[in-house]
């Protein structure tokens, strides 16, 4: 089983290593990349640096997210900052009102966007790309007007903060806000996500739901129900969304409406496109390149936006594949031992 | 009493005003290849629908050894034993094509993905993806995805669709190699009237969704309503 659908166009065979034999190495090298976050820290001084690459990371899981959608589902979401600020408000709206502990109101800012996701996922996976994509967009900016008019709730634009109590899950809250140590906690996130879901995608689930994204009418023939899978490959999108959002509120300790805003998934939605979708780890390729663009865009000019802009035309036009799709052809190359 | 292997008792199919099925029946033994032939929108791919609980039927009953399948859906009947190929090639590009052979085996509850491989002549190409061989060894593929298994039927839609006559003739071979030996009933829809006198059992010829004639292969050839109605002066 190749694990990684292959790029379009190549004729190169899947390798011929048995999964079992493929997890143990995977899960060493998912080890050693979590283990290098521990690092960065100690590299990087800078404290803004450093917070730039949390944020960083944190959009990366949301990205991968929604990358994780197109992969599987090849639906594309208009709307998971629905996911991302439901997490981040149900964590400060459990801290104003103090309705149960900080442990389970982060588990359940996990969890509940990935029932919803499941529920309504039962009804609109059915639906054509395009009504799936409208329908995303206008449930998650339904949950903004919401947090945004109902001021008495959320107050608002203004936002709201997030009280957190002095540990949570045993460990000292600082860790969750300080730069340094927040960067390894999102980065083994990442590490975990990126890892997690590359074993789903080797599974036999990533292959049914990869070939009923393929030719769902053959799946149906080959004895396959096919609409409760795709609901669930959104529903671990959501939950992958809810944990961006979870580790968001957690550092920022402070969430606004801009969190479920289309903005905020369109931005996410540009990261999985410019690193690629082909690979689970492509869209937080994506979101590095996002913000260095951004960033250093954002120093010569306000006009920052155009230059994300010429970026995902440059990559839709010259690289479809993101990329992550250039990597893995070049390293599939390399591999073959072709120039 | 033996049960019939596949039975369509009485289908109907209308779409608004038009029949497109009228009150057709069918009976196919157990292990036998039963041709249906037909002059373009006679109903042949539209009887292969409704058997095998594409878009819904408007009337009759679907029996497969003796079970009243009607009620089902299309994958449960695959699961029952009822598999299907398409007209156009039907597989899933992105994947290896023993990775889908593989997980058609899983749906069938069975492990005879290599032997379903080697029976097509697949094995050479179980690891290339289904995207990058050629447009005759898609449509084996196409065939190993509804053999996998061993389905007590199989209707197969113009399986050789697009291939050379010598590609026809081979596969046509093999068919019945197949269904003898692996004990498949099959209803075959297909163009190629020298696939179809080469296979067939008996062949059932449908009209204007209508059963024109059944019976073997020289009832039909001798059949002179078959003749004028669709074989013409091209079979002798």
């Amino acid at each position: 089983m190749s694990g990684v659908v292959s790029p379009r166009g190549s004729a190169v065979p899947a390798p011929a290593v048995a999964p079992a034999a493929r997890v143990p190495r995977f899960l060493a090298a998912a080890a050693l990349a979590a283990a290098a976050g521990f690092a960065v820290p100690l590299v990087v001084s800078s404290q803004l640096a450093l917070t730039l690459m949390t944020q960083a990371v944190i959009y990366a899981i949301l990205a991968i997210s929604i990358g994780f959608l197109i992969r599987q589902n090849g639906l594309t979401s208009f709307g998971h900052a629905a996911f991302f600020g439901m997490a981040a408000y149900l964590l400060a709206l459990n801290g104003k009102f103090g309705a149960i502990s900080a442990e389970l109101v982060v588990l359940a800012a996990v969890a509940l966007p990935a029932v919803l996701a499941f529920l309504v996922g039962l009804v609109i996976v059915r639906l054509p790309a395009l009504s799936f994509s409208m329908l995303t967009l206008a449930g998650a900016q339904s949950l903004h007007e919401l947090m945004l008019r109902w001021r008495e709730l959320a107050n608002g634009d203004d936002g709201m903060p997030v009280r957190l109590p002095s540990t949570l899950f045993g460990v000292d809250i600082d860790v969750f806000q300080s730069p340094s140590s927040m960067f390894v906690v999102c980065w083994v996130a990442l590490v975990g996500v990126v890892a997690l879901l590359t074993l789903l995608a080797g599974s036999h689930f990533g292959v049914l739901t990869v070939a009923i994204r393929e030719n769902e009418e053959r799946a149906r023939y080959v004895g396959y129900r096919t609409v409760v899978p795709r609901a669930l490959v959104f529903a671990l999108s959501g939950a992958i969304g809810g944990l961006a959002g979870v580790l968001f509120a957690l550092y920022n300790g402070f969430v606004t409406p801009g969190a479920l805003h289309w903005s905020l998934s369109g931005e996410g939605l540009i990261m999985a496109v410019i690193g690629g979708t082909h690979t689970i780890w492509g869209p937080a390729l994506g979101a590095v390149i996002f913000f260095i663009v951004k960033n250093a865009a954002g120093d010569l000019t306000e006009h920052w936006p155009a230059i994300i802009g010429t970026t995902l035309i440059v990559v839709t036009v010259l690289v479809p594949q993101g990329i992550s799709g250039l990597v893995a052809r070049f390293t599939a190359r390399a591999a073959a031992g072709k120039p | 009493m033996t049960a019939f292997a596949l039975e369509g008792v009485g289908l109907v199919r209308r779409y608004g005003g038009f029949t497109a099925l009228d009150d057709v029946s069918l009976r196919l033994e157990p292990g036998e290849i039963r041709g249906l032939i037909g002059p373009n929108g006679a109903g042949k791919s539209t009887l292969m629908d409704t058997l095998c609980g594409r878009g819904g039927s408007t009337g009759g009953r679907v029996v497969l050894k003796g079970r009243d399948i009607s009620g089902l859906s299309a994958e449960a009947r695959r699961r029952a034993g009822l598999a299907r190929s398409f007209q156009k090639t039907n597989i899933f590009p992105a994947l290896t094509v023993k990775e889908q052979v593989a997980l058609a085996a899983r749906a069938a509850e069975t492990d005879n993905t290599d032997e379903v491989l080697d029976a097509l002549g697949l094995s050479h190409l179980a690891r290339h993806r289904a995207a990058d061989i050629a447009y005759g060894d898609q449509r084996r593929l196409d065939l190993a995805l509804a053999l996998v298994g061993r389905p007590s039927v199989l209707l197969l839609d113009e399986p050789a669709a697009g291939l050379s006559i010598k590609e026809s003739i081979v596969l046509a071979r093999l068919l019945k190699d197949l269904a003898g030996s692996w004990n498949v009933t099959v209803l075959l829809v297909e163009h190629d009237m020298e696939v179809i006198f080469t296979v067939s059992d008996r062949i059932t010829v449908l009209n204007l969704g209508k059963v024109l004639a059944e019976g073997t292969r020289e009832e039909i050839r001798a059949n002179p309503e078959v003749v004028r109605a669709y074989l013409g002066s091209s079979v002798s």
